[in-house]
């Protein structure tokens, strides 16, 4: 449609202007197109919500915005994740555009820049994709509009700094375990012969030696590059503890609470979908061949973060997909227990758990789990470089040895 | 039958939809102002509100709607708002003819068909029906106590007889039954502890709040996933999701000062109540709750007792009487 229904805001500036250029030039067309799902009340605040964005009505759409992002929030909130209408996703994400953007009309306003810029991640965090992925091209301006003070930059402390916390758990003595055999590039048939159909762990080597991660990532890097970006993080040390919990955070507070700093309690930047969010991450990231090998195509490929300091730990768990876990920075300490054992492991009964094993693999209560003295496992200590393939419900136990960066692949 | 006394309705809260809160000027009113009713000398019986509309029955018989939904009909006794359906209890169409049971869209502003409807055809729906007083066997729990209505299908949801339910509350995701005895029934989903069982499982089936035994109960109240209920001595119990601090137990949201997150972002902070601190035994201050899976028993400031309670999705309000010196 030719004729734009907005009018001009006072005062625009280089920020406003890079905003603006991203939506939908008609008020029409920037309001979001959504099923029955989204009831009658909604609907209506939408359109006006819209309609005073575009009528430049700034306190009043904030207002509404608000208002959106409640709702739909709630919506977020009832039910189990899987079965959130993708609607309701969608309202948030819309939500959260305009309540970005609006925060954003204070030229020179250096806070509201950095809240939007939050406002953004948990539109990308919470909602779904809306306006062509908007959001992400809306984070990516404000972070190279955060004034310099704001920016993050290389850390003022020594990189990669190993905080000498005494948890007085030793290394695990690998050598006297099983070990998970190793391979150099196999070829895709050998793979799939010897690992992937029989269901059969294994490290592979040299693979991801040429992906950009392996050189350029770092804590300075990585705090340059995503370091007012919000993420969620696990506090706690194991999430079958009762003090066990996710919180967000923005990964500069993150690294400065729970990696730099002796902090009592456990952080964990875990099973995140962090490359979707910040897509300079995930140029610097690829997909393993041997991925051509499975049913799914490409883009269903689950690709998580896994980001924290020495000491976390997955509990034994198994997962509905093949995982490719690549290893980047630091060490991980893993064991591997076939499906075929799960009565030895012990599930949980609930439902939210009956993938995780009640035992805690390092230090088990054999009187209550007996079976499990006898349970045969594989390990290994996973170093930067390597790649462990773990076949679908496979049970793994994960700690980190050091400062860990790994990134898994799940796949079918 | 004792005279009832006659009181006045007020509204307060977000009414950016147009909705008759008080004044209605503004999209939000921040202090109870008296409620706009539908026309002078209107004598409103009942007031449902949704999120984006309000319902107010009147005793003639007068169900209205304002904000996001309008329209109004007549020859109704109840009615019940949700966001996906508004269900209206009406006398039947013709003299002596059965009530009857309607749902609509509330986009259809009582005009042409209802969704669904339901003919109420027992002895016992039929009496309740037809008595006078409306605060008894509110909806959504049906003339008769026998079934409750529910804003997603299936519509009609029977109850076993012999729970005896005198009032039924829907939360977000379970329901709450009080009895004939004052003993609480809840089922539903329990992810945020709002079955008050003490754990985060779901219940398919009522089942008693075993906490509250030998408690008797007056009120029940239901917000999106948590749970209030008020004693006949006039205390306030209270379970479920405390992260907004609906529960009046100490919530990270609401403490930490702009630190947050949730504050930063502008997350949805219920206002800038005070927190109080509950304090343990030993003078330090409690942890953070934001699951209650039991029930907590309240204290209200300056010796008050709870009359009234009523939930919204993420707030609790409580109606507090002063006892006499």
């Amino acid at each position: 449609m030719a004729e734009d229904n907005r009018e001009p805001l006072a005062g625009a500036g280089a920020l406003r202007e890079a905003l603006w250029a991203l939506l939908p030039p008609t008020k029409e067309e920037l309001v979001p197109e959504l099923g029955e799902k989204v009831e009658l009340g909604m609907a209506r605040l939408l359109q006006e919500a819209t309609e005073l964005f575009c009528g430049g009505r700034r306190s009043e759409c904030l207002q509404a915005s608000e208002a959106i992002l409640d709702y739909s929030w709630e919506k977020l909130n009832t039910g189990p994740w899987r079965d959130v209408h993708k609607d309701w996703r969608r309202v948030y994400a819309f939500g959260c555009l305009l309540k970005a953007v609006c925060l954003c009309d204070e030229p020179g306003n250096a806070p509201a820049v950095a809240e939007a810029l939050k406002v953004c991640d948990m539109g990308l965090l919470m909602g779904a994709a809306i306006h062509g992925d908007i959001l992400i091209k809306v984070a990516a301006i404000l972070q190279a509009h955060l004034p310099s003070g704001k920016r993050p930059g290389p850390a003022r402390q020594q990189p990669g700094t190993k905080k000498a916390r005494n948890d007085g758990v030793p290394v695990p003595d690998v050598a006297s375990e099983r070990p998970v055999p190793r391979l150099r590039c196999p070829s895709l048939q050998h793979f799939r012969k010897q690992f992937l159909a029989p269901g059969r762990p294994v490290i592979l080597e040299g693979v991801v030696d040429q992906w950009p991660c392996m050189t350029k990532w770092s804590l300075e890097y990585i705090q340059e590059v995503a370091g007012c970006r919000t993420v969620p993080v696990e506090v706690g040390s194991r999430y079958t503890d009762e003090e066990w919990s996710q919180t967000l955070m923005t990964v500069n507070e993150f690294i400065s609470k729970y990696i730099r700093d002796e902090s009592r309690d456990v952080g964990y930047l875990a099973q995140h979908q962090l490359f979707d969010q910040i897509p300079e991450l995930k140029r610097d990231i690829s997909i393993p061949d041997y991925c051509c090998l499975g049913d799914g195509e490409e883009d269903e490929i689950t690709i998580n973060a896994w980001f924290g300091p020495r000491g976390t730990v997955s509990p034994l768990h198994q997962d509905p997909q093949q995982n490719f876990l690549v290893q980047v920075i630091g060490r991980k300490y893993i064991r591997l227990y076939s499906p075929q054992e799960s009565e030895a492991l012990y599930p949980h009964e609930t439902h939210l758990l009956h993938n995780t094993s009640q035992v805690d693999v390092e230090n088990p209560d054999l009187e209550r789990f007996p079976r499990f003295a006898e349970a045969p496992f594989l390990s290994c200590v996973l170093s930067p470089g390597e790649v462990l393939f773990i076949p679908v419900q496979y049970w793994h136990y994960v700690r980190a040895l050091d400062l860990s960066f790994s990134v898994s692949f799940w796949w079918s | 039958m004792a005279e009832e006394r006659r009181g006045s309705w007020f509204g307060f809260g977000f009414c950016g939809f147009g909705q008759a809160l008080g004044s209605g000027r503004g999209r939000q009113v921040h202090s109870p102002e008296p409620l706009e009713t539908p026309g002078p000398g209107a004598d409103v019986c009942r007031v449902s509100a949704s999120w984006s509309y309000t319902a107010i029955v009147t005793r003639g018989g007068q169900v209205q709607l304002s904000g996001a939904a309008g329209g109004a009909a007549g020859g109704c006794r109840d009615a019940w708002a949700s966001e996906a359906l508004l269900v209206v209890l009406r006398a039947g169409p013709a003299v002596g003819s059965r009530p009857e049971l309607q749902a609509w869209a509330p986009g259809s502003a009582l005009r042409g068909e209802p969704l669904w409807t339901h003919t109420l055809v027992s002895e016992a729906e039929r009496e309740d029906a037809a008595g006078g007083e409306p605060q008894a066997r509110a909806l959504p729990l049906l003339p008769g106590a026998r079934a409750y209505v529910s804003p997603r299908p299936p519509f009609y949801r029977p109850l076993a007889p012999e729970l005896r339910a005198r009032r039924l509350e829907l939360g977000g995701e379970h329901a709450l039954l009080l009895d004939e005895a004052g003993q609480v029934f809840s089922w539903g989903q329990g992810r945020h502890g709002q079955l008050g069982h003490g754990t985060l499982e779901a219940a398919p089936e009522p089942r008693l709040l075993e906490a509250l035994q030998g408690l008797p109960m007056a009120e029940v109240a239901a917000g999106g996933w948590h749970s209030v209920c008020v004693s006949e001595t006039g205390d306030i119990y209270v379970w479920g999701w405390n992260e907004s601090g609906q529960l009046a137990l100490p919530t990270r949201s609401l403490a930490e000062d702009g630190k947050t997150i949730s504050r930063e972002a502008g997350w949805p902070s219920e206002g800038d109540s005070d927190v109080r601190t509950v304090g343990s035994e030993d003078g330090a201050p409690a942890p953070f709750i934001a699951i209650q899976p039991f029930p907590a028993l309240l204290d209200l400031p300056w010796g008050a007792e709870a009359a009234q309670a009523s939930c919204g999705s993420r707030h609790t309000a409580v109606v507090t009487t002063v006892p006499a010196e």
